[in-house]
């Protein structure tokens, strides 16, 4: 038998603890101290006054919640579309046979490959082309297909049995109606480990919003914070208070589906 | 672990058997094709057209917008100039080179870090559960934010590293300031980010692991190190395969981080390759073209990366 709280280990949680804990803790004590606080040298670990005058003066500049709000139209959106076209997508390569399917799938596997850093020019040009760019439609539609998201459907609805379908297809069931009324309810599960992941990454998302916007009105919170962030003499207290409330709905979101984001991410890691 | 998604046998690539008498009953032919149209459609135009847009690209002197009526603006072919140019192209050299260092450094030092958490944290109980959330936490965050709160612990006189550096007795170290501890930050702060979600990876290797091996080898009065090098080891080797090369990957795009981090600085200390191809792009005049080029280079070496993992996660099974 192996001690697993053997003092050693126990030493090395503690220490990992620390260095984990440590960024975000420290980055939340900071943003609730006052202006004269946060610069104080030697720093103090817990503010000496809790002040939330960072926050309301971010979140008064009325901009903030510009960002803040199109931030949240297109993680929704864009999830909700994500999701919806890799069920189709990820229900028609588990139970069709059709000419092509090999290919459709391995050319779906293929741009895991590509990378948008690898093709911003082009895509940027494409963008311009369909009158995307600096528009939230844009952010929205162009990274919804995600192979990631196809792949794990596929994988789920493969083991949903064939024999439900036989079924209901003998009874005249319209095919729109077997893939609402059976394959969608049947895979809730995977809809909603692919939708919680959606979320995530579109709500971190920079490098789309980044490439798409330039119009102020239309930032997101990344394009907002990175713009915060890149220019000369940082205005630290702005910058903390702007960075907690970004991740605050990552980490409610997080708090209440770890389970199911972390183990969800085994099945795609390992499988990849 | 228990997957969300069940778990099939079939390797990743390969096809499940449709039963035959299906191909006669599709009533509706075109249904499938309507079910994968979305999918196919947008990654078509974001991202296949454009690789093949960008290669093409690769081979003009052109700027990023083109105006048919302004004859200046029209892209001129130039063959393989905008590679061969490369070759003398002083800023795409360095920052390929510190690329290159970085990847060099910073994934082997995240594999061993992500192993090492993975057999720290891996007892099942509820206690190292919450401590793995926690080193998980990282990853669903984004890498602005992460710039960003290192940059905020790394800061010359007011930073927290510093502070309990000061308290032992150690001068103050010039994280964002100095070329070199600038790469050591970038480093630092990218493992931070990446080594949850590896060692998550790694947790999974290990729990495949059957637990008679080590009971065999406890048995024979077998070492714990020398069961870690014998048996965990060689075990874990495909998973080290898929660790090695994803994370690789993920470091080569390395972009976001530096943005909130260093902002490419101090100088261009930590201009990696992506801020490069976009800068060269979009802050020069008619260079799309050797952008372009840069691109398909760094395309060369992923598709390298990704073909290496194939290869190795098909030899797995």
């Amino acid at each position: 038998m192996t001690r697993i709280y053997s003092p050693w280990r126990l030493a090395f949680v503690a220490l990992t603890l620390f260095v984990f804990l440590m960024p975000p803790v420290w980055l939340f004590l900071s943003s609730l101290k006052s202006q004269q606080e946060i610069f104080q040298w030697p720093p103090t670990i817990f503010p000496a006054h809790v002040t939330l005058q960072n926050f309301i003066e971010t979140v008064s500049r009325a901009k903030f919640l510009v960002f803040f709000r199109n931030s949240a139209i297109v993680s929704v959106l864009s999830a909700l579309l994500s999701v919806t076209i890799s069920v189709m997508a990820g229900y028609a390569l588990a139970k069709f046979r059709f000419k092509g399917d090999t290919l459709f799938f391995l050319l779906i596997m293929s741009s895991l490959m590509v990378p948008l850093q690898i093709v911003m020019i082009p895509v940027f040009l494409v963008l311009r082309d369909l009158h995307l760019l600096d528009t939230l439609a844009g952010i929205i539609i162009a990274p919804a297909a995600t192979p990631t998201g196809v792949f794990l459907m596929r994988q789920y609805i493969t083991n949903i049995p064939d024999s439900l379908l036989e079924a209901a297809r003998i009874d005249g069931t319209p095919e729109w109606r077997i893939l609402l009324r059976i394959i969608v309810p049947l895979s809730i599960p995977a809809i909603g480990t692919l939708l919680a992941f959606n979320l995530v990454w579109r709500w971190n998302d920079y490098l789309w919003p980044f490439l798409i916007i330039t119009d102020q009105d239309k930032w997101t919170v990344q394009v907002a914070l990175a713009n915060t962030v890149g220019r000369f003499g940082i205005n630290w207290p702005r910058l903390l208070s702007m960075s907690v409330l970004s991740v605050l709905p990552v980490l409610v979101m997080f708090a209440a589906l770890q389970r199911m984001l972390m183990s969800g991410l085994m099945a795609g890691a390992t499988k990849e | 672990m228990t997957a969300a998604i069940p778990q099939q046998g079939s390797s990743a690539l390969g096809f499940h058997p449709v039963p035959k008498g299906r191909r006669n009953s599709l009533f509706n032919l075109g249904w499938p094709y309507l079910l994968m149209l979305p999918t196919i459609a947008l990654l078509v135009t974001f991202t296949l057209y454009p690789l093949v847009q960008g290669l093409m690209m690769a081979f003009f002197k052109r700027g990023v917008v083109v105006v048919p009526q302004v004859p200046s603006t029209l892209p001129q072919y130039v063959g393989f100039d905008n590679f061969l140019g490369l070759l003398s192209d002083a800023d795409f050299q360095t920052s390929l080179v510190k690329t290159v260092a970085f990847v060099v450094i910073a994934v082997p030092l995240n594999i061993v870090a992500s192993l090492a958490l993975a057999l720290l944290l891996s007892p099942q109980t509820r206690f190292f559960a919450v401590v793995r959330t926690i080193v998980f936490f990282p990853s669903m965050i984004s890498l602005l934010i992460i710039g960003v709160s290192w940059r905020w612990l790394f800061g010359l006189n007011n930073g927290l590293v510093n502070y309990l550096l000061s308290l032992a007795g150690i001068a103050p170290v010039p994280w964002l300031e100095q070329d070199t501890m600038a790469q050591i930050a970038m480093i630092i702060a990218w493992v931070w980010a990446q080594v949850g979600f590896n060692m998550m990876i790694f947790i999974a290797g290990l729990t495949a692991i059957s637990a008679d091996y080590y009971e065999a080898a406890s048995i024979d009065g077998t070492s714990k190190w020398r069961q870690f090098t014998h048996i965990t080891l060689p075990l874990l080797r495909p998973t080290m395969a898929v660790v090695l090369v994803l994370s690789s990957i993920e470091a080569f795009k390395v972009y976001e981080l530096v943005v909130s981090l260093t902002g490419g600085g101090p100088g261009k200390a930590t201009v990696y390759l992506i801020q490069t191809i976009y800068d060269t792009a979009f802050q020069k005049p008619m260079q799309a073209g050797v952008a372009a080029a840069q691109s398909m280079v760094l395309f060369a070496i992923l598709l390298l990366l990704t073909i290496v993992q194939l290869r190795l996660s098909r030899s797995q099974t």
